[in-house]
């Protein structure tokens, strides 16, 4: 058997020459580990962490989060059989399958009311239209679809992930009991949750929501497990979509190898370029029992864990040589899932993985078809403390007028 | 080493030498096998690394799990052997086993 190490690719000119990453300098200067965490940076080790049934969620505030009350928390907190069990139940809302036959005519309504903003305005912020997309579609498969708009509802959906910021860091902890949450939370409820889970108790559909009234829920439980799919969704996807966006602009062949290619390698153009930028940089896990993997990565009981998606998704040992270039082939030569570990893995991979490539996609796929397509501002690089991630801003596109 | 040989939809078979204690996902896609694309890495959450185990070999890798029910249910697959490939750890019992894999895994 080929192992994914022994693969040989082919020689590199330059090796240890380009370095197409745009983020990785304000996330070097910005990233925090969570204090006392030992920092993973080989592939295999990190794969071996992350996929352990030994280790538990940490960082995020995962340590003070209260776990005797699993129905009142995110998915994201718990782990093993309450969570395996948690994440099955919606597993099918984000199959290759269901994106295909239902997704899909989502993407797609929202990219035909994008493309006409665009070309009657004649220029946009494309963090703009990115974020349309993010939450057109998180919203459909949550199902947070009565609300006065999606414009409202992704305006109240910000606000309260906003308002995280200005407290101490992680997004999910103490949501509930801090007043400003509270009166963000509380809009959202209202205008948008509340609306639709008495529409689905009056006619269910498939979605997060019909699960959630299905199972009874309650309603803390229901503003957490929303929050976790929805609002994640909307605001990675709306920054990986900028990231892909700028490098497929400002490379000419590789703009031509997507809108010429299959959909299986623009997955595969999408997958690598998330693998230099994935927009999560960290991940935390703490052994609840010692771990020691086939891999050599050993952790002692109670120790933490702080697995570097950054570093780990360039370790040669899996990459091949040149690993801060982009080389949409270089997955299928190494024989390795696409996007490496920006979506991070085990148990608590990304539900949404899938739907985010695809959104990506076809909004980037359309976008760049447009007559007269171009970028007018490259967007600045910042960074969300509170995701420890980039964010993209000020990025516009114009086209041609219709 | 474990043989395993996987049939395509055109008929094609492709054997591999697989390694015990990784599973058959694992190990079809070190060995190239193309129609598993195991998109999730191993996680139960895509349904595309899904096999058709023949008949002969179902009693040894078993039926199809818990964990492996909504995915499965998700992607219409109805064939009485469908399993994900990725819930099924190579043992040695398994030597000479044969899986069909699906036309598509969408």
């Amino acid at each position: 058997m080929t192992t994914t190490a022994q693969a040989a690719a082919p020689a590199c000119p330059a090796h240890s020459g380009r370095d197409d990453r745009k983020s990785a300098r304000i996330a070097e200067a910005n990233l925090k580990p969570a204090d006392g965490a030992r920092i993973i940076r080989s592939f295999a080790a990190s794969r071996e962490i992350l996929r352990s049934t030994r280790v538990r969620q940490a960082g995020a505030s995962a340590e003070v989060v209260d776990l005797s009350r699993p129905d009142e928390i995110s998915f994201f907190f718990l782990d093993g059989d309450v969570h395996r069990k948690r994440r099955a139940a919606v597993a099918g809302l984000f199959a290759p399958r269901t994106i295909a036959t239902r997704h899909r005519a989502v993407m797609d309504r929202t990219m035909d009311t994008i493309v006409a903003k665009l070309q009657e305005r004649g220029s946009a912020p494309l963090d703009e239209l990115s974020w349309q997309m993010a939450v057109d579609v998180a919203a459909e498969i949550v199902g947070l679809t009565n609300s006065d708009s999606n414009a409202n509802l992704a305006r109240r959906v910000k606000a309260v992930l906003e308002s995280s910021i200005t407290r101490k860091p992680g997004f999910f902890n103490g949501l509930l009991f801090n007043a400003r949450m509270l009166v963000h939370v509380g809009r959202f409820w209202k205008h948008d949750l509340a609306p639709a889970v008495a529409a689905r108790r009056h006619q269910p559909r498939d979605d997060v929501i019909t699960h959630m009234v299905q199972a009874d829920y309650s309603r803390k439980g229901m503003i957490m497990e929303c929050l976790s799919y929805g609002g994640a969704g909307m605001m990675t996807t709306r920054e990986f979509i900028v990231m892909a966006a700028w490098h497929l602009f400002e490379k000419q062949p590789l703009r031509e190898r997507f809108l010429s290619g299959s959909e299986e390698d623009q997955i595969a153009i999408l997958e690598e370029i998330l693998r230099l930028e994935p927009v999560a940089s960290m991940l935390h896990r703490r052994a609840a029992e010692p771990l020691a993997g086939p891999a050599g990565m050993a952790l002692a009981e109670g120790e933490t864990a702080c697995v570097s998606i950054r570093e780990a998704n360039v370790d040669e040992a899996i990459t091949g040589p040149c690993p801060f270039e982009i080389d949409p082939d270089r997955a299928k030569r190494m024989k390795v899932a696409g996007p490496y570990l920006s979506f991070g893995d085990g148990p608590h991979r990304c539900p949404g993985a899938q739907v985010a490539l695809h959104e990506t996609r076809l909004f980037l796929d359309r976008l760049l078809r447009l007559p007269g397509i171009r970028l007018t501002a490259e967007p600045r690089v910042l960074w969300n403390a509170q995701i420890q991630g980039y964010e993209l801003r000020g990025a516009v596109v114009a086209c041609d007028p219709s | 080493m474990v043989a395993v040989t996987f049939i395509a939809v055109d008929g094609r078979e492709t054997r591999i030498e697989a390694t015990t204690g990784l599973s058959l996902m694992e190990n079809a896609v070190a060995g190239g096998i193309a129609a598993i694309e195991a998109v999730c890495g191993g996680n139960a959450y895509c349904g595309t690394c899904r096999v058709y185990v023949v008949s002969e070999w179902r009693s040894v890798t078993g039926n199809i799990t818990e964990i492996e029910e909504p995915m499965i249910e998700a992607s219409g697959d109805d064939d009485p052997g469908v399993r994900l490939s990725c819930q099924i750890v190579v043992t040695p019992e398994l030597d000479g086993l044969v899986v069909r894999t699906p036309a598509s895994q969408g």
